[in-house]
């Protein structure tokens, strides 16, 4: 089990868990991050948003938010 | 129904999926754009006629979803439940179908006619994706129509699914993710406090939902509808509920797999980024290819501009020779001199900077539309986070070195309201080119080398002013729990749709006319008539006794009567700051006039500067003027965006009020050093 945040270009792993306030919550819902969904790490550069892939949508996160994101690795 | 018997349907859907598009495309220039009641959203409304029937459209504000999150959420959704609309057209994105059909999801449960529009055919075509929509058809029992909104001449089954919709009065079958909530034991428990409760448009189903996920307004409403004897158990039940939005975001998606299941054939494609978009989002590059990116940009916005600015400055030669026409068949001299010096004038002061307006909107809604704009934010984003803003603040920014106005009409892909408005407070500090036209020339007469040291202590103190202004209205504008970090779509480049897109910067070139001018005939009007006089020697006027008057004052800012005029008319537009020191100096002119295009300088100007101005008077009046409003156009504009005339008027008096304090300082600092 690992944070986004910690995820390195180029894996890839379902979500286990979503933290964070109920806004947080939300928002990373409604643009198609839930449990149980794949999702891949495009580019993850320090001081930069994350971006990952999921749901055919390339999306770009705060990096410190990502922290509210459990995933587990997968190939 | 509106009670002119036109039909309504409300434009329902996610961000980038063509939601504009599709409304522009249906009404044309037929849209009227005000603001939702009490909220500075703005609201859009547009008509057309169908097999003889009219109709109403209501493009309402893009969201991801119908919770109670921000202002566009909840007027999305009172709308939609109030049953204003006779039928609501949801889109969602056909080459991310999965994701965009959220919206569906989280509207399923209120009880209003609905078909869905699988938009963007032709991408999903291109990234090959082949979809069936009589399948999702057939589960969701509304009309489901695969299409695309940029191929105008294909609107066919549009007309049809609308058609189909409001004689058959379809709504959504909602059974599927019913039984996927009842697999929730907190959906279970609400749904059995508060029954059958609902209200005309918004089932019990819908309530229970929302309440699960711990919306307040919903809660609130259903409180009060409950029976007392059942309040405190509603209560303590919603309250024991943890991370309900995701519980039910699962359920949704759940749904959705099951609604599009067998019905779209997606060959896996590789998740790479392109040549492009790795330079642009590189760790050390990135940076430096969005401000050429931008820079590149301002400068192709003056080539469709180039048109309107020689047609503005041609009918800005009309005034002289037809005051001068006038007077001769007996006019009025009053009657000549509001139709040359107001009317004419501002139409073409309004003209030329609409060209800039025409050409940032198109060069950049064409960066947006290709998906360029997304990288910006994704590259800036660090960085403008420090001053509460997002990435995409920084396009604004760059273009207000050239021009403000355009600028202020740049924000609008800024998604955040407070962002926006903080954005364009920002941009004010930015000297425009106007600015620069001026303030290095009064620099180099006054100071001669010694004006690049003025230039770097102004770009200086600009910086200073952002980071100051930054702090003193974002608490306000951007609070602080507002300031979520980023969470954004990074959509696929599109090629450029040129016809929707020339549809959009037509309508907002129109809109920006139409307000621009009306503010700047009644700000030069009265200026104007503040500096008439019948026998034309200016130094009688009510505005040159008023700024004698008060020149003690104006001097703890370094500024005479004449200097503070011309500080004042350089809020109509900078370039006029010497036009309107000529006028005054020399007695030649009208001060509207000059203030707007700062031509017909008296040809001994830089002499009669040099006589009449002190070096810290030329010091503060170079500070007051850079850092003033920046132009009534600008100020129009900024309304135009923020929708709020007081934070527009706040910032206009703010920024008055700056200016002269560093008028003031770079006075008495100049003191100290001549």
């Amino acid at each position: 089990m690992k944070k986004l945040a910690q995820m390195k270009q180029g894996q890839t792993g379902v979500v286990t868990a979503i933290n964070g306030d109920a806004r947080y919550m939300s928002r990373i819902t409604s643009i198609g991050i839930t449990p149980g969904c794949t999702i891949s790490i495009v580019k993850n550069d320090k001081n930069r948003p994350v971006i990952v892939y999921t749901r055919d949508t390339m999306i770009a996160l705060n990096e410190k938010e990502c922290n509210n994101i459990e995933v587990q690795e997968g190939s | 129904m509106t009670d002119k018997n036109e039909t309504v349907i409300a434009l329902l859907s996610q961000p980038n999926s063509g939601k504009s598009t599709l409304f522009n495309a249906l009404t044309g220039l037929k849209q009227h754009v005000g603001n939702w009641p009490g909220k500075t959203v703005e609201q859009k409304e547009g008509t057309f006629e169908y097999e003889g029937k009219k109709y109403v459209v209501a493009d309402l504000p893009g969201t991801y979803s119908l919770s109670a999150n921000s202002d566009e959420e909840m007027i999305t959704r009172d709308y939609i439940a109030s049953g204003k609309a006779d039928v609501v057209c949801i889109l969602a994105d056909s080459s991310q179908l999965e994701r965009s059909l959220y919206m569906l999801s989280d509207f399923a449960g209120i009880e209003v006619p609905c078909f869905l529009i699988l938009n963007m055919s032709d991408v999903a075509k291109d990234q090959g994706k082949l979809i069936k929509p009589a399948d999702i058809e057939s589960r969701l029992g509304i009309p489901v129509v695969l299409f695309s909104a940029t191929d105008k001449k294909d609107y066919k089954p549009f007309y049809t699914a609308l058609t189909a919709a409001i004689e058959g009065q379809t709504k959504l079958k909602r059974d599927g993710l019913e039984a996927k909530y009842k697999q929730l034991p907190e959906y279970v428990n609400i749904k059995q406090i508060i029954g059958d409760l609902n209200d005309e448009h918004r089932s019990s189903m819908w309530l229970a939902v929302k309440s699960v996920e711990g919306d307040a307004p919903v809660i609130a409403q259903v409180k009060a509808k409950l029976d007392s004897s059942k309040r405190t158990e509603f209560e303590q039940a919603v309250n024991s509920i943890d991370k309900g939005v995701v519980k039910t975001g699962e359920c949704k998606f759940a749904w959705i797999d099951e609604v599009i299941e067998g019905s779209v054939d997606t060959k896996k494609k590789s998740v790479e980024m392109g040549k492009f978009d790795r330079l642009i989002t590189h760790k050390f590059w990135g940076k430096a290819v969005v401000v050429i990116t931008i820079l590149l940009g301002l400068i192709a916005s003056f080539i469709p501009a180039l048109p309107f600015m020689g047609i503005g400055s041609a009918i800005g030669m009309i005034p002289a020779p037809l005051n001068d026409y006038l007077i001769s068949i007996g006019c009025p001299g009053f009657i000549a001199a509001i139709l040359c010096d107001v009317l004419i004038t501002c139409f073409s002061f309004v003209i030329q900077m609409l060209g800039f307006v025409f050409g940032v909107t198109l060069v950049f809604g064409l960066l947006e539309e290709i998906g360029v704009m997304a990288r910006i934010s994704y590259v800036f984003d660090n960085t403008m986070a420090k001053l509460g803003l997002q990435g995409k603040s920084v396009m604004p920014f760059l273009i207000s070195f050239g021009c403000t106005m355009g600028g202020a009409a740049g924000t609008r892909v800024i998604d955040n309201w407070g962002q926006k408005v903080l954005t364009i407070a920002l941009a004010w500090a930015i000297p425009c080119g106007a600015a620069w036209a001026v303030v290095p020339m009064l620099s180099t007469l006054f100071f001669g080398p010694g004006a690049a040291a003025i230039i770097a202590v102004i770009l200086v103190v600009m910086i200073l002013h952002m980071w100051l202004t930054a702090k003193i209205f974002g608490r306000s504008l951007v609070k602080p729990e507002n300031r979520c970090g980023m969470i954004m779509e990074l959509p696929p480049y599109h090629k450029p749709k040129w016809g929707a897109l020339f549809r959009y910067v037509l309508g907002r070139t129109k809109e920006t006319f139409l307000r621009s001018f009306k503010v700047v005939l009644i700000v030069a009007f009265v200026f104007w008539l503040l500096s008439y006089t019948a026998s034309g020697d200016a130094a009688g006027s009510i505005l040159f006794k008023a700024g004698q008057a008060i020149e003690p004052v104006t001097m703890l800012f370094g500024m005479k009567w004449q200097t503070f005029t011309a500080f004042i008319a350089s809020s109509l537009g900078k370039e006029g700051a010497l036009g309107v020191l000529s006028t005054i100096y020399s007695g030649v002119g009208t001060i509207t006039v000059g203030s707007m295009k700062g031509a017909a300088v008296a040809a001994n100007l830089n002499d009669l500067l040099i006589a009449n101005i002190s070096k810290p008077e030329a010091l503060a009046f170079i500070f007051a003027i850079t850092f003033n409003m920046p132009c009534i156009v600008a100020l129009a504009a900024t309304y135009q965006e923020t929708h709020s005339a007081k934070w527009t008027s706040i910032i206009a008096g703010y920024y008055t009020a700056t200016a002269l304090v560093l008028a003031g300082i770079a006075y008495h600092v100049g003191l100290l050093i001549w």
